[in-house]
């Protein structure tokens, strides 16, 4: 009986703890003249806050949208907030309310998912925040009050890894695909625009189903080391970074396989140095970040957007010009 | 008549193992490439990490508790060797600094819960969550590269063909099979998992068992911290996700009873090749991944189940 009490005090703590941090999370970077905020959305102090809600901060590439949003933000002096939902969308959603509630002028949000983020940018555009997504957007994202998207392509980074893959083999070929899990839109945009190259080589032959190995290198490596006993394979496309540094460290440096990644991460790129992997199309999320936040400050200013559909190319990044991006 | 009933009970003793070689032909006429010697090597490599990872996890079960920390503890620790195994210093540094870092989160682990009485599940869990966010923390949330190639060496390596990964899974298993059957410490670990009161009562000071118990999971866990960033040759914050329940999944399979106070080595690294080897062959099938999850959990499911009805019907 003592035993449960003790439990229950415990709980009781730990859920307060919870909610005090919580709020403190919510509130840290509003400075001390909070009160004026709502006079400050029409330029009374002459700084707009925005806030950037991040899928999450746990990669290289999200790391990089961090920066390249505060990089941004502190050239054209506005004040930043950034908040990571943790890949909740409940939580993103949560997030969004309480940004609305403390009087932001505009909210950046990478959507957590496309559909589930949809109710709530439209009540805090309702409500008279500029809403803006980047690196991906949510579904018929006009009609849900979101004014601007800044964000990569994931079909045709596809596209783009692929089609030299294709070129590296010379059109024929046995090639394999590491994916990330099924269920995200990152994975299928991704495989999708694989398949609309692959779709123009039919000597170029998938000789086993596409492996999910959920982003993660140990899994990848161990993947294709059962693969590389049992295959021929002339080339591994490899949907992030991650995964094909797994690929390169099975298949060991110079192993004559064509191995490619995606994202442009520092990873890779040490891979790419060495050897162990062919190369890897960068998406450069910084720069979706701050075309993000300018996209914001201009709108906010009163100006329009030429298009409100902002895309960041995907550059092939290899040997011979890996020096460049790190 | 006595004869036959000795084998049978030798049979279900031994039942998983059975199971295994059963797999083990199967895939072989599926698929002969499995048997060959490079995907031999293959398979230790793969079930090195997470044997090591078991055998820690064995210590703890046994002994009554449970350890939800351990992915997580294999994400820090790895982070640490990563930062600590650029080359600045000798490839000893790394190594020691992970097992202590392994090695505090344990005792950690083990004074919350016979100390401060925790359930083990609440108390592992907490420290799964804090030490995953730790990671993140002295990472920044990147991968950390630039590992020193002695450093990379030490999983890439192999001596007369077996990688070096297994021979550290080797070291472990000998070492942890005769501290467990053959000293009064292993015998006082099966004690409090049968019987907490019962061991309490018959004078083993149960407090500093259960602690040590978990600190062997976090310094082994350590240890697989420090050969996982090898193995990759970067630190991940993310990585070692869910590696406990493979551990716990070894165990069980193998035969270590979650009640405590039951359970033998080589039945953990029975069912730690048993896991290893269904990934492997479904792999080599071009099995897709969705059917791959799918009967990872059935053959768990079938293997334990099938174990259970073998040795209930000996009585």
């Amino acid at each position: 009986m003592k035993k449960k009490k003790f439990l229950a005090l415990l709980l009781t703590g730990a859920m307060a703890l919870a909610a005090l941090t919580g709020c403190s999370s919510g509130t840290e970077t509003t400075t001390d003249e909070g009160a004026g905020g709502e006079t400050a959305a029409e330029g009374g102090d002459g700084t707009y806050r925005i806030a950037l809600i991040q899928q999450h901060q746990t990669n290289a590439f999200q790391i990089g949208v961090t920066e390249g949003a505060q990089a941004k933000a502190d050239e054209l002096g506005v004040e930043l907030s950034i908040l990571s939902a943790d890949q909740d969308a409940a939580k993103q959603i949560s997030q969004i309310e309480q940004c609305v509630s403390e009087g932001y002028d505009a909210i950046l949000f990478e959507p957590v998912d496309p559909d589930g983020l949809r109710d709530a940018a439209k009540a805090a555009a309702d409500a008279g925040v500029i809403m803006i997504n980047i690196v991906s957007a949510c579904t018929d994202w006009e009609s849900a009050g979101i004014s601007a998207v800044s964000c990569g392509d994931n079909v045709k980074a596809g596209e783009n890894e692929m089609q030299h893959v294709a070129d590296l083999l010379g059109g024929e070929g046995n090639i394999a695909i590491l994916t990330g899990p099924s269920s995200t839109t990152d994975t299928t945009a991704r495989l999708e625009g694989y398949r609309n190259i692959l779709a123009n080589y039919p000597n170029m032959t998938e000789v086993v189903a596409p492996a999910d190995c959920e982003w993660d290198t140990a899994q990848a490596q161990a993947t294709v080391e059962s693969w590389l006993s049992a295959y021929d394979l002339d080339a591994i496309v490899c949907q992030n970074d991650g995964m094909a540094v797994g690929a390169g460290n099975a298949a060991g440096a110079n192993s004559g396989i064509v191995i490619t990644g995606l994202d442009g991460t520092p990873d890779g790129y040490e891979a790419i140095k060495d050897g162990r992997i062919t190369g890897t199309v960068a998406q450069d999320g910084g720069m979706m970040a701050s075309s993000g936040v300018e996209a914001a400050v201009t709108l906010l200013e009163g100006g329009t957007l030429e298009n409100n559909l902002i895309i960041a190319d995907s550059v092939w990044v290899d040997a011979s010009n890996v020096a460049d991006y790190e | 008549m006595k004869e036959t009933r000795r084998a049978k009970a030798l049979i279900s003793e031994y039942f998983i193992f059975v199971i295994f070689i059963a797999l083990v032909v199967v895939l072989t006429c599926l698929k002969p490439s499995f048997i060959q010697p490079s995907n031999l090597v293959n398979i230790l490599k793969q079930a090195s990490i997470n044997g090591i990872l078991a055998f820690g996890m064995m210590f703890v079960i046994i002994a009554g508790g449970f350890d939800m920390s351990v992915g997580s503890t294999v994400a820090f620790t790895g982070i640490l060797a990563a930062m600590l195994g650029q080359g600045q210093y000798p490839i000893i540094v790394p190594l020691v600094v992970a097992m202590l870092g392994g090695l505090a989160v344990g005792i950690i682990n083990g004074v919350g819960v016979s100390v401060g009485n925790l359930p083990p599940f609440i108390m592992t869990l907490g420290t799964m969550t804090a030490v995953r966010g730790l990671a993140l923390l002295i990472s920044d949330g990147k991968p950390i590269i630039g590992i020193s190639e002695p450093y990379k060496a030490v999983a890439a390596s192999s001596i007369f063909g077996i990688p070096m990964l297994a021979v550290f899974l080797v070291i472990i298993i000998l070492i942890c099979s005769f501290v467990l059957s053959k000293t009064v410490y292993g015998r006082r670990v099966y004690a409090c998992g049968g019987n907490l009161l019962a061991a309490q009562v018959s004078g083993i000071n149960t407090t500093r068992i259960r602690i040590s118990t978990f600190a062997i999971a976090g310094l082994l866990a350590g240890l697989c911290g420090f050969l996982m960033t090898s193995r990759v040759t970067i630190g991940q914050p993310t990585a070692a996700e869910s590696y406990e329940m493979d551990a716990i999944t070894a165990c069980v399979v193998g035969g270590v009873s979650m009640s405590g106070g039951v359970g033998k080595p080589w039945g953990v690294v029975v069912g730690c090749l048993l896991i290893t080897v269904i990934a492997n062959g479904l792999d080599i099938m071009g099995v897709s991944s969705h059917w791959q999850k799918i009967v990872k959990g059935l053959i768990i499911v079938l293997a334990v189940l099938i174990d259970v009805k073998g040795k209930s019907k000996k009585r």
